[in-house]
């Protein structure tokens, strides 16, 4: 009888919704937990946008598991369709092939795996778009835009008080007469389409041997322009939209992303999602290694 | 009594849905669908990342103790649905549905939980989901 209990008890586990944030936050003090099971956005509920403003704390739209991205980019899962293959140039093909990846098709063991991530490097412009989106805190003033990255609490700017991109040269980008060192954010400069869009290119990236595209090992180099558009739909939504031009790697541009994000309450608490060697070497003793099959048996 | 207990062994596994992870290890090494319930007594609850680890002791058929290894999915990942820093502490009696590792060695990755106070969590294999449908863009 007791086994039933338990079983049945797992049972309402599995089924039960997440737990009611405001219940939650009502006891916690102001320090508010994220609020996964908002009521979608309908005609009555709808407030226009704000002019000219993506402030706010956000996070994907359909939860906090829509912006993992694990299986690769959101708008082309690495899963082996014909519809989500890339258009790699041969030099990408090579690239693609190098990558030992944990996630996607060509997925390999831990034992066989050589991606960044797992050395807690820097991920880059554009790869921090694509692992593990969650809440994102965004400010401006008039000069410019600031994300906060939840994970790895990472952070980057783009200027909005028009000044020019810097113009993409051989290991880095030219400003005046300055050649500018290459950087895991880029340079990033950002103009307003119209009241509600913001499109952000970024040049100056990091090269192909330091960074990925996405967890499947999707390559990305050093000559990437990458075009990013924030629409703000209405008071509650902002759409994400990027596409990659990388002619050293793709043969034509293609979009990755269209990742719509709902509006936070700006007192909510972010908590810190990070990459730590220490914890990391740990956790691969303890468990990841055996999983690896890396662990002697 | 026991073919009830089947009965709501499988109505379990039905309903524990196989959700996406997002490991540091490839899901190759765990039976997919597959779902142990353990009940044993906690030795250690590691709140870290990329992962957090509940290890315990669970006596095997055979009598003798066996000690379970399971991850669950970040803290910032699993805050939100309920575990806490605080959820498991050592000598705790709990039960817990874990998705094994093929080779039968004790290690998995939890689906379920009743903690020591009764308390019931879901999931920490995935981060929450939103029920309610998503803003059209």
């Amino acid at each position: 009888m007791r086994i039933c209990v338990v079983i049945l008890g797992l049972c309402l586990a599995a089924l039960r919704p997440p737990i009611d944030a405001h219940a939650q936050n009502s006891s916690s003090g102001g320090w508010m937990i994220p609020d996964w099971n908002k009521p979608p956005i309908t005609d009555a509920n709808r407030k226009p946008a704000p002019r000219r403003s993506l402030a706010g704390t956000w996070g994907p739209a359909e939860g906090a598991g829509a912006g993992t991205q694990a299986s690769g980019v959101q708008l082309k899962p690495n899963n082996g369709k014909p519809e989500n293959q890339l258009p790699y140039t041969p030099y990408g093909v090579e690239l693609y092939r190098s990558h030992k990846a944990l996630e996607g098709v060509d997925a390999v063991l831990p034992t066989q795996d050589n991606d960044p991530r797992n050395r807690c490097e820097l991920l880059g412009v554009p790869r921090y778009n694509h692992y593990n989106i969650r809440l994102t805190q965004i400010f401006q003033d008039e000069y410019k835009i600031v994300i906060l990255y939840q994970y790895d609490n990472r952070w980057r700017l783009i200027w909005t008080d028009g000044r020019e991109l810097p113009k993409l040269v051989e290991g880095g980008v030219q400003i005046g007469s300055d050649l500018r060192e290459q950087r895991f954010f880029g340079y990033s400069v950002g103009s307003w389409v119209d009241d509600y869009t913001l499109e952000v290119q970024t040049v100056g990236t990091m090269p192909e041997d330091r960074v990925w595209l996405d967890s499947t090992g999707r390559p990305i180099s050093d000559r990437v322009r990458v075009t990013e558009t924030f629409r703000r739909v209405d008071y509650d939504t902002l759409v994400w939209s990027e596409t990659l031009e990388d002619p050293k790697v793709y043969s034509k541009p293609w979009e990755t992303m269209r990742l719509p994000m709902r509006l936070h309450d700006p007192r909510t608490d972010v908590m810190e999602y990070y990459c730590s060697p220490v914890e990391q070497d740990n956790y691969n003793k303890r468990f990841g290694n055996a999983a690896s099959g890396k662990e002697a048996r | 009594m026991r073919s009830k207990a089947v009965v709501l062994l499988i109505v379990a596994a039905a309903l524990l849905i196989q959700r996406p992870v997002f490991a540091h290890h490839s899901s190759a090494a765990f039976d997919s669908g597959k779902k142990v319930i353990l009940k044993g007594t906690v030795t250690e609850w590691v709140y870290s990342n990329p992962h957090c680890m509940l290890i315990l002791e669970v006596k095997g058929p055979d009598g003798q103790m066996v000690q379970w290894t399971t991850e669950t999915q970040p803290p910032a990942s699993i805050f939100p649905i309920g575990y806490r820093r605080d959820s498991f502490k050592a000598g705790d009696q709990v039960t817990i549905t874990v998705e094994p590792f093929k080779d039968g060695r004790p290690y998995g990755r939890i689906v379920g939980a009743v903690l020591a106070d009764g308390k019931i969590l879901g999931p920490a294999t995935s981060p929450p989901s939103n029920a309610g449908a998503p803003p059209q863009p």
